[in-house]
């Protein structure tokens, strides 16, 4: 079955008629990959037979390596990297370091287009989401041992881990925590946030009943980010260790029945536009709950003027078993046709190293991966930020499988039914966990 | 294509005898036919080639970086394709929105342009850029402003609604009324385009058939009944097959507007494609998608021609 084919397209990103255009576009950038690239520079097969393949170059800190690196940062950090870039370039003569913004809507089209062009940047950013796509497609490096996993925040590290191979390494973190309004809570009658999940129930219903909010809480009817707490928090996973999916056991029809209740209830709504903004909601007060990353924590700054950081507070996840929130964040990646891979590695190194971390946290506000740079003041003596390092500690990530887009789609496909009412909690587990089976983890 | 094409043509007619070295003309034709030949086989002959026959493959992630190495599936994309429950959503919701916009475009349409040829002379030009400016703003532009537009608690229209005593729905994130309300976009959108063509057919109907239908006593109705619709029959067939073609492609209106939700009500084909192709990276899948539509649209092309022309 297994038959060469000689002609090919891949990804790019195009909007209008965007599929032949596409088309189009990947065909030219086959034609000049072919005519640009030695043949055999990498071997199809997946990612199961890289790990012996590439050998892990020793990187010392002490070492000096010169030459250029590009750099493909993406957002905001694409925007502000060039400041430790120059810092590096200080400390390191005779290194060039060139970082090119990319925008987060074009990421990944770029990056595959890249890759199947063989015109990769040395090192780029990747979405803690994005890996196990990526790891797919054998253009990543392995890291090496020098850098250790201990380091970091476990579940940020295990984002990088796809089939064992550790193809990353964790920039910045982020992680979601319970905002509130302390005013509305108050005239609701709750002086301490929830601790447990009955305590949120409870909670959501005095808000929306005693509180004057038109709302309980605002929660995602078909976001996957907000419900695998839930589904984490009640002791249940995606997959087991033996990487079997587990969607519909009972602790998630528990998790889901719980989830549910908030939109049977009335206390959150059923239907959300795309693309609703919770902020100006929170501070209108009609939801008064919401769960999100450290992003809002500026967000509600500007959006509610001054005096409003008086009417609100960050609670950790509600617990049940355990109090489990979502890790997202950036890892760093090397890519295979990298030509300068020890600088590439000093570079990641230099970006890891918890100093660095913490100037970077003063740059732009990214909460760092590496633990030991939790310790700085900047980070301990803020409240909020302070917070977000507790939970932090316990977290979980999808897991890194390469179908973990297509999967994520289902399951917010079947959340929707759920919430919308058209599938009780039991069958949409037992949707979810055949979805998840049809879908497969990929290859 | 004309250009090129024309110019080759003539070139060929303007040759003299074969003795007078015709391949320099040939040559000239061939220089002149060369951009878009080129152009074409580039960018239309060889995707279009390719994705076909990529549509028998597995091609996927795995094979980005070396595209040689995918495995030949045979027509699996196809089978999978047709027992693929989400494809048969997207083809209703694709359907749907042909179906009910396309007449609503061409009526709309057709109502201005009569409306504009006859009626309302003073302010033609201001009508006519008015009903076409639409058209040539960005779609996605439109897409956002609707999207504004249509939110359930700040949006203009539920605002309006909320003068009149009447509670609006959430036009974008309810099932039933989504795709209904990126009907309603896309027939205000493009209606500016039907009506610049009507027009022009409109005014290329000679007055005299007026006058001779109007001494034969033939009132304002008849005259748009028997006269008009008749002489427009070509412009009619023209305009239905290309809003056709262009409404089955529907993606930029969800995509910007619902994202294919609430659930999947407005996913089209060309947006299922997509997320096949370059969400979840099944190109191979996606290209099969991509072959379906191709045979829909001939299909339907094909079935219009046949029908509209059948009276001739």
């Amino acid at each position: 079955m297994l038959q060469p084919l000689s002609t090919s397209r891949r990804s790019s990103r195009a909007r209008s008629r965007p599929f032949r255009f596409a088309a189009i576009l990947a065909g030219v950038g086959l034609l000049v990959a072919a005519c640009g690239t030695n043949a055999g520079s990498t071997a199809p097969g997946g990612s199961a037979s890289q790990a012996a393949g590439s050998q892990a170059p020793a990187v010392s800190p002490a070492a000096s390596v010169g030459g250029t690196l590009t750099v493909w940062a993406m957002g905001n950090e694409g925007v502000k990297l060039k400041d430790l870039a120059a810092t590096f370039m200080k400390d390191n003569p005779g290194t060039t370091v060139n970082v090119t913004p990319v925008d987060w809507g074009q990421a990944v089209a770029k990056l595959t287009t890249a890759i199947a062009g063989h015109q990769v940047p040395d090192v780029s950013q990747m979405g803690t989401d994005m890996m196990g796509q990526f790891a797919a497609t054998a253009a990543l490096e392995t890291v090496p041992a020098t850098f250790q996993a201990s380091t970091f925040f476990q579940a940020a590290w295990n984002t990088n881990i796809v089939n064992g191979t550790v193809y990353g390494v964790p920039w910045y973190v982020e992680t979601r925590l319970l905002y509130y309004r302390t005013d509305i809570a108050t005239k609701a009658g709750i002086s301490t946030p929830p601790a447990t999940w009955d305590d949120l129930m409870t909670m959501a219903t005095a808000m929306k009943s005693k509180g004057g909010a038109t709302w309980g809480i605002g929660l995602g009817a078909k976001n996957w980010q907000e419900y695998l707490p839930f589904l984490w928090s009640n002791g249940g996973d995606v997959m087991d260790a033996q990487g079997k999916f587990q969607l519909n056991s009972p602790q998630a029809v528990e998790a889901l029945t719980f989830y549910e209740s908030f939109f049977k209830a009335g206390l959150t709504p059923k239907s959300v536009p795309a693309n609703f903004d919770i902020t100006p909601a929170f501070v209108a007060g009609t939801h008064p709950m919401f769960f999100s990353g450290p992003w809002h924590i500026g967000l509600l700054k500007t959006a509610g003027g001054a005096g409003f950081d008086a009417k609100w507070a960050l609670a950790p996840m509600p617990k049940k078993v355990t109090a489990t929130s979502f890790i997202g964040g950036g890892n760093l990646v090397v890519y295979k046709d990298s030509k300068n891979k020890d600088l590439a590695w000093k570079f990641v190194q230099y970006l890891t190293d918890p100093k660095t971390q913490v100037a970077w946290y003063a740059d732009v506000t990214d909460l760092p991966a590496v633990q030991a740079a939790w310790d700085d003041p900047t980070l301990k003596n803020d409240k909020n930020v302070a917070l977000f390092g507790q939970q932090l500690k316990d977290t979980k990530a999808q897991p890194a499988i390469s179908t973990w887009s297509e999967l994520a789609t289902a399951l917010n496909g079947t959340l929707e039914k759920m919430t919308s009412g058209t599938l009780d909690p039991k069958a949409a587990a037992d949707e979810m966990q055949k979805e998840a089976e049809t879908i497969g983890v990929g290859k | 294509m004309t250009v090129p094409a024309l110019a080759q043509r003539r070139a060929a007619e303007a040759a003299p005898p074969a003795s007078r070295r015709p391949w320099r003309d040939d040559l000239v034709g061939w220089t002149f036919a060369a951009p878009f030949v080129i152009l074409f086989g580039i960018f239309l002959a060889f995707p279009i080639l390719a994705s076909f026959v990529l549509s028998f493959t597995s091609f996927g992630l795995k094979d980005l970086a070396n595209p040689v190495g995918s495995t030949v599936v045979g027509l699996k994309n196809y089978v999978d394709l047709f027992s693929d429950p989400v494809f048969w959503t997207a083809l209703f919701n694709t359907f749907y929105f042909v179906i009910v916009g396309v007449p609503l475009t061409l009526v709309f349409g057709l109502l201005i342009a009569t409306a504009l040829n006859r009626g309302v002379s003073r302010f033609r030009t201001v009508f006519r850029v008015g009903y076409y400016l639409p058209v040539i703003t960005s779609i996605v532009a439109i897409a956002v402003v609707w999207r504004f537009l249509l939110d359930p608690d700040v949006g203009l229209i539920n605002m309006a609604l909320g003068g009149l005593g009447i509670n609006g729905p959430a036009w974008l994130a309810d099932p039933v009324l989504a795709m209904p309300s990126i009907i309603a976009m896309a027939v205000w959108r493009n209606l500016g385009f039907a009506m610049i063509v009507f027009l022009a057919g409109l005014q290329a109907i000679p007055a005299m058939l007026y006058e001779a239908a109007a001494i034969d006593g033939a009132g304002r109705w008849q005259g748009f009944r028997y006269v008009t619709l008749p002489m427009l029959r070509p412009t009619i067939l023209f305009m239905t097959v290309i809003t056709t073609i262009g409404y089955l492609q529907l993606f930029e209106e969800p995509f910007v507007m619902t994202g294919g939700g609430p659930l999947n009500k407005t996913l089209s084909i060309t947006m299922y494609m997509y997320q096949q192709g370059f969400t979840f990276f099944h190109q191979g899948f996606a290209s099969s998608i991509a072959y379906v539509l191709f045979v829909i649209v001939a299909f339907v092309a094909f079935l219009q021609f046949k029908f509209l022309r059948s009276d001739e």
